[in-house]
């Protein structure tokens, strides 16, 4: 199934008509605006955004924490914050996030990575992808080639996890959350072009570390 | 690092940038896992980057916590908003809104004509926050009214001490108009 992608390629795609010619920009709305500005009218209707970005939150602090238990609370704690801080939230997309930017989304995701990085913080010691984060991605149907994509599960996962903390966090929220360049840009806190290098650098290291075979370990 | 391997860093990174967009669209997917590579940006991209980014694409999946997680953190954030709710149906919802000013000082001292070039050009309006404070003054009304009524009614389970004190406070005054 193919995945969206949110960012600079759809912005192109959208500004430009099936002749080819440069469509003029229109005015650009926060994919989630309707959701945000009822929430703001009934703090209720909150749950509306909650459900829609629950699983991509907890991913990213399941990933980067490694721990369904830690997760879970990463998790807990930015809803709550978000929602508490929802009324002092500024919606900042530019034409140039493209149609389906949402800078509640990169709100939501910086308010996460501060909450994980806490956490991280707490238990003071270095994160490193369990083996039982690879044991529930792999395939339970597929029981002869299980133990194969398990096993290469967890060495991507070692591979990721030996990352320094930007370029990890910058993969995963790639990858992961599929976010475009500009929306990690806006998480943290950098410009586009050093979002590309870092991107680019982690993928090249988690490539050393993959074909040495030094994730196998 | 030289400004040449800069920009070749800055190159290769829009490479693999353009990569990664197409192949989270799903558009390379399937070309890499038959092996296949179509296209400029697959032919330049330096194939080990390419190969560790189709496993982390495959490997890298988004996880859903459990459903009983999900419900009970929404039950959570149902508490708290309801919360947020308490202090708005309380009257903190008060606006503010201006006073209606009053064109100049009526007094004589000081005191400007209409048409007077030197009468101030600033704007007199005060703002005047209703909604909250109504509340509160109704609140404090009340207070007061309730009050009053006590006074003028004690009642007959007042305590030995407070009435030896009123007739004690009686006697004195009395002595004294005497």
């Amino acid at each position: 199934m193919p995945r969206p992608v949110l960012g600079r390629s759809s912005a192109i795609s959208a500004s430009r008509t099936v002749a080819g010619e440069p469509r003029a920009r229109v005015a650009h709305l926060d994919r989630d605006r309707a959701l945000v500005e009822e929430a703001r009218r009934d703090p209720l209707r909150f749950e509306a955004l909650y459900r829609r970005y629950l699983a991509q939150v907890y991913s990213y602090a399941y990933h980067e924490l490694g721990d369904h238990h830690d997760a879970e609370d990463a998790t807990e704690r930015t809803f709550l914050a978000a929602l508490a801080a929802l009324p002092r939230f500024e919606e900042r997309a530019r034409p140039a996030d493209g149609d389906g930017a949402s800078t509640f989304r990169v709100w939501l995701f910086q308010i996460a990575r501060n909450t994980v990085a806490n956490q991280r913080r707490g238990r003071r010691r270095h994160p490193v992808a369990s083996l039982d984060a690879a044991a529930t991605i792999a395939d339970p149907l597929d029981v002869a080639g299980g133990a194969v994509t398990r096993d290469e599960a967890a060495a991507a996962w070692r591979a990721v996890g030996r990352l320094p903390a930007d370029r990890r966090q910058a993969l995963v929220l790639r990858f992961v959350d599929e976010m475009s360049t500009a929306e990690i840009a806006g998480v943290l806190g950098r410009s586009e072009g050093a979002v590309r290098v870092l991107v680019h650098r982690a993928l090249r290291a988690v490539a050393r570390d993959l074909e040495s075979g030094r994730g196998d370990r | 690092m030289s400004l040449l391997d800069r920009d070749a860093t800055s190159a290769d990174a829009l490479l693999t940038d353009l990569y990664l967009d197409a192949l989270l669209a799903g558009a390379v997917l399937g070309s890499a896992a038959d092996g296949d590579a179509p296209g400029a940006i697959d032919r330049d991209l330096d194939p080990a980057a390419r190969r560790a980014a189709d496993r982390l694409r495959r490997d890298l999946v988004r996880v859903h916590p459990s459903f009983r997680f999900e419900e009970r953190l929404a039950t959570r954030l149902a508490e708290a908003a309801v919360a947020m709710r308490l202090p708005a149906a309380a009257g903190a919802e008060g606006r503010i809104v201006p006073f209606r000013a009053a064109p100049f000082p009526l007094d004589d001292e000081g005191a400007f004509e209409d048409d007077d070039p030197r009468a101030p050009t600033r704007d007199l309006s005060r703002p005047l926050l209703i909604g909250g404070a109504l509340t509160s003054a109704a609140l404090s009304l009340a207070g007061a009214a309730l009050v009053a009524w006590r006074r003028g009614r004690p009642s007959r389970s007042t305590p030995p001490m407070v009435r030896a004190a009123r007739a004690a406070r009686a006697a004195n005054a009395a002595r004294r108009l005497s």
